[in-house]
């Protein structure tokens, strides 16, 4: 494990809950979910369709607002914020991935990996700095002024992860990152977010792929909103990734 | 405004420059429209400012019995520059036997810097022509000279002189004719020396240009003083413009409601442009909260894009609208819209822009920041009609496509209505132009029921009062005469007086446009303009109490008419119910004419028997402009139609993104797709126009009257569009709406259709 020794953790969670309304009726998607990931943690967070894995890392990242419980980030208490304090609050702490990417589309890749830092006020020259260090670590340099919509969806996945690190956030949040991706593209990006894990940097992961679960260091198993398993992964066997190793075992 | 922000802006402009580009067009058009109209009605109500700035006129005219040193009065201060001396003289123009008085004027061949006539037909005077004159426009008019046109002038010796007219000019330095007199003739030297040899007998004529036109009244008390007594009388620019000021309350009224209205049209646009724009713009705002933009910076951005290109707009038709006035209206204007008038147009439409766009921003801001949400997904169902149409073997496109229509409730109702207004305005257009057309076909029906009217003049007349009548009557298209004049009136309570008329008599009555209450049928009754009931608050059946020529009479309003003249302030009375002191003998006659008859050809026939006739000036004359106004504003309304039409497109080739690749896989062919879309979008159009027009040529006539009402001619006026003009404008903007609909169709039905979102 590579936790931080000492510090307040990175993310927590006390027994959060949201209840959407639909028609009239509330319906629970996650219900009351204690949660901590320690810094430099990488927590996947496993479920099917309609656990509320989507909806509790939406919450996390105040896209979402809680209906009750508390979050804390970096020691700090964030479900209490209001909608812009939240915004600043994501600009300098939080980076989302999502599963369709969300590039902007009117915007080259360099503008949408640079977006970020420049919101959080760097001038633009650091901007440019930071977006071509990125980009080159992601392999990404010579398609800094195509439009992303020309790119391929793996391309397109590692801008979106190259402009959710532009501010080298405290957390990474990353929902089902590989979702839409081939084996090939899923394969690049796990192997880009293991990286910078090993970075120090901390990530909570949504997926049902227990393959892609498999590279995170504890996954939490969620079902009908609630936590129903939390384990760490045995260090040994995140070495060995491949086509062939696909029986998981949980719970 | 942030780095970030800044990037997000461009970024979009430049995704979408053709819309960007309609919308500063739009904009720019309205404004442009707007700047126009405003200049043209400037200009039309005070043709002195035009008049005066060509001409380089002078701000204060001397007439002096010996010609001044011209060195001594450009030395006066606050004078710049010095018009003259020229040499003029009193005289009689003599033409077809009736005589008029005429001031001549000597001037150069050459125009002069200062106090320039400006020639608007022939030429100017010409040194080998001794016998050439130009004639003031409005006197040569007045009194039936054109160009070529021969007459003699009586000196104050007896000796006549016959001169021929080689041109007609315009100055800002004399009044128009009747209000200004007498009329003006500019000749040479030499000609005015023929006719007046004497010099005792002319007077001198010096124009003084001024640094400043608000020390008129001090540099007069100078010169004056400067010149010692020498100084006969003294004109001063503001008494030459009041002399040509129109109080042209109609055309104003029209004006600003065609403003009001393309404001509300562009507001329309606008907020649909940048509504639909947000709309499909959802996903790219909750990707961009997701990074941290707060609901403050997107509305910011949005506001500051969009009005941006309100802003654009603006400052381009700003541009364009003095171009326009500048090279366009080159002939008829000549100086620009003066500041204030400007300034509000500008600042208005900024304020319209501004609201116009705040809304959808504010939406936008408010866009949940998961971007993978769905956007509230089109639903709908099958109905029954749909199934039943289906079942009869309608086209499945048409089927699909009105279903379409109808998915999403608001956008497609904002379509309807960002189509139903501006062709609604378009239809309330056409009512103008159809009014126009009732004003000039039927003038009877507006209260011009004579169109010519003859003045017994000085000569023939007197001794016989009733022979200019025997006189008309005899020619063949005179239908009517009825004996006139029009006095002042006193109104108890008014400082003003007003203008009361007396045509026709109690047993032989003016056919009068009654419109409300019934003719008069006695003496003592009287019928009345809206605009002198709106001044003297009285209604039909009220008594009122005048004081003509020292007389008082009471008479009892008994009936509205419509009343073209003075804003309709004019009291219309029985000639018999005046005082025979002030009714005997009659100031004209106005006569009506047969059905069809030229006007021109009868007061040419009239004038060969030494009768002097002057024509009535149509109301639909004086409206001319409008017309041009209402062609560029329907011009102007069809762009904000398209850009409201290009929106409605946009927002449902976004809808159906997902649909037609299931309708594809489906097996309908690209032709039927793209059928489907248009139909779509097309039974929109339908609606909106065929809402548009109809609601147009209702209110329209009811619009005009109440415009009539407010300028005092008086509700009646009003027409609403002819079918005949109607259709084919209905037909035009479907038409041109379905071509427009289908080229994004056509693309989207070719297009390779993406599975997934993005």
């Amino acid at each position: 494990m590579t936790t931080a020794p000492s510090g307040p953790p990175a993310l927590q969670t006390v027994n959060l809950v949201k209840i959407y309304q639909t028609g009239g009726l509330p319906v629970p998607a996650v219900r009351g979910v204690d949660l901590r990931v320690e810094r430099g943690e990488f927590v996947a967070i496993m479920g099917p369709s309609g656990s509320g894995k989507s909806t509790l890392v939406h919450m996390l990242g105040g896209l979402d607002t809680r209906t009750s419980g508390e979050i804390w980030i970096d020691g700090r208490r964030a479900d209490t914020l209001s909608e812009s304090a939240w915004a600043i609050l994501r600009r300098q702490k939080i980076g989302f991935v999502f599963q369709f990417f969300n590039l902007v589309g009117n915007m080259t890749v360099a503008d949408n990996v640079e977006l970020p830092a420049l919101l959080s006020g760097a001038s633009p020259k650091h901007a440019r700095e930071r977006r071509e260090y990125l980009l080159g670590e992601l392999n990404l340099t010579d398609k800094a002024d195509e439009a992303p919509g020309r790119l391929s969806g793996g391309e397109q996945q590692r801008v979106a992860l190259a402009r959710a690190l532009a501010n080298q956030p405290q957390v990474l949040l990353a929902d089902e990152p590989t979702g839409n991706l081939d084996s090939r593209n899923t394969r690049d990006v796990l192997r880009l977010l293991g990286q910078v894990h090993r970075q120090g940097q901390t990530i909570v992961m949504v997926t049902h792929e227990a393959r892609v679960a498999g590279l995170a260091d504890r996954v939490v198993t969620l079902l009908d909103g609630q936590i129903v398993d939390d384990g760490a992964v045995a260090p040994a066997r995140r070495r060995k990734q491949g086509p062939g190793d696909v029986v998981e075992l949980h719970g | 405004m942030n780095t970030a922000e800044r990037r997000w802006i461009f970024a979009d402009l430049r995704a979408r420059r053709a819309q960007a580009a309609l919308t500063v067009l739009a904009v720019a058009g309205i404004v442009t429209a707007l700047i126009t109209a405003a200049t043209l009605l400037e200009d039309g109500t005070n043709p002195w400012r035009g008049l005066f700035t060509r001409g380089n006129g002078a701000h204060i005219w001397l007439h002096t019995r010996d010609a001044p040193d011209p060195a001594a009065l450009r030395a006066l201060d606050g004078v710049t520059d010095v018009a003259g001396p020229y040499r003029g003289a009193p005289a009689t123009l003599v033409q077809g036997g009736k005589k008029t008085p005429v001031a001549l004027q000597e001037m150069a061949p050459v125009l002069p810097a200062v106090g320039r006539p400006i020639v608007r037909e022939g030429r100017w005077l010409d040194a080998g022509d001794a016998r050439g004159v130009v004639l003031e426009r409005s006197f040569a008019r007045a009194v039936g000279l054109g160009t070529g046109g021969r007459f003699s002038v009586i000196g104050l010796n007896g000796a006549t002189h016959d001169l021929t007219v080689i041109g007609l000019a315009e100055s800002g330095d004399q009044g128009f004719y009747p209000e200004w007199t007498p009329g003006l003739a500019w000749t040479l030297e030499s000609t005015l020396e023929q006719v007046e040899p004497a010099l005792g007998r002319s007077e001198s004529v010096t124009g003084l240009r001024l640094a400043d036109p608000d020390d008129t009244s001090l540099v007069v008390q100078r010169t004056i003083t400067k010149l010692a007594g020498q100084v006969q009388r003294v004109s001063t620019w503001r008494e030459v413009r009041a002399s040509m000021e129109l109080d042209n309350r109609l055309l104003g009224v029209l004006l600003a409601l065609f403003g009001v209205a393309g404001l509300v049209a562009a507001a329309l646009a606008i907020a649909n442009a940048t509504g639909g724009r947000v709309l499909t713009q959802r996903r790219d705002i909750a990707t961009l909260k997701s990074l941290g933009f707060t609901r403050r910076q997107v509305v910011r951005m949005l506001l500051a894009e969009h009005g941006l290109l309100g802003l654009a707009g603006i400052a381009a038709g700003v541009l364009c609208g003095r171009l326009i006035t500048v090279y366009a209206l080159a002939d008829t204007v000549v100086v620009p819209l003066s500041s204030a008038p400007l300034l509000a147009i500008a600042l208005g439409t900024a304020l319209v822009v501004l609201v116009a766009v705040w809304l959808p921003a504010w939406r936008g801001g408010r866009t949940p920041p998961i971007p993978a949400a769905p956007v509230a997904p089109p639903r709908g169902h099958l109905s029954h009609l749909a199934r039943l149409a289906l079942l009869v073997r309608l086209p499945p496109a048409l089927v699909l496509g009105a279903r379409d229509a109808f998915t999403r409730r608001l956008p497609a109702l904002l379509t309807t209505f960002g189509l139903a207004i501006p062709m609604m305005l378009i239809t309330i257009g056409l009512g103008c132009w159809a009014t126009l057309d009732a004003f000039r076909a039927h003038p009877e029906q507006v209260g011009q029921a004579a169109a010519l009217i003859v003045r017994p003049g000085s000569v023939p007349a007197t001794a016989d009062a009733g022979r200019p009548a025997e006189l008309a009557l005899a020619d063949p298209d005179v239908v009517a005469v009825f004996p006139g004049t029009e006095v002042d009136a006193l109104v108890p309570g008014q400082t003003r007086t007003v203008r009361a008329r007396a045509v026709g008599t109690v047993s032989d009555p003016y056919p009068y446009s009654v419109v409300e209450g019934r003719m008069f049928r006695d003496r003592g009754e009287a019928v009345a303009g809206q605009g002198l009931l709106d001044l003297l608050n009285v209604r039909i059946g009220d008594r009122t109490r005048l004081t003509i020529g020292g007389t008082p009479l009471i008479v009892r309003i008994v009936g509205r008419v419509l009343e073209p003249e003075q804003d309709g302030e004019v009291l219309s009375v029985p000639l018999d119910t005046l005082a025979p002191k002030d009714a005997l003998p009659p100031q004209f006659y106005s006569l009506a004419l047969r059905q069809g008859a030229e006007p021109e050809a009868v007061r040419a026939r009239l004038q060969g028997q030494g009768l002097e006739v002057s024509q009535v000036v149509n109301p639909a004359d004086r409206l001319s402009v409008i017309r041009i106004i209402i062609v560029a504003l329907v011009a102007v309304l069809a762009l904000l139609g398209l850009a409201n039409l290009l929106t409605a497109s946009a927002v449902g080739l976004r809808d159906h993104a997902a649909d037609l690749a299931v309708l594809k896989a489906m097996g309908l062919t690209p032709r039927q797709v793209m059928a489907t879309l248009v139909t779509g979008t097309g039974l929109l159009v339908v609606i909106g126009v065929g809402a548009g027009a109809a609601a147009g040529s209702f209110v329209s006539a009811g619009l005009i009257d109440l415009q009539g009402a407010a300028s005092g001619v008086g509700a009646g006026i009003g027409r609403a569009p002819t079918p005949a003009m109607l259709l084919p404008a209905v037909l035009t903007a479907v038409g041109a709406a379905l071509l427009v609909a289908l080229i994004p169709a056509r693309r989207a039905a070719r297009a390779r259709v993406p599975v997934t979102p993005r």
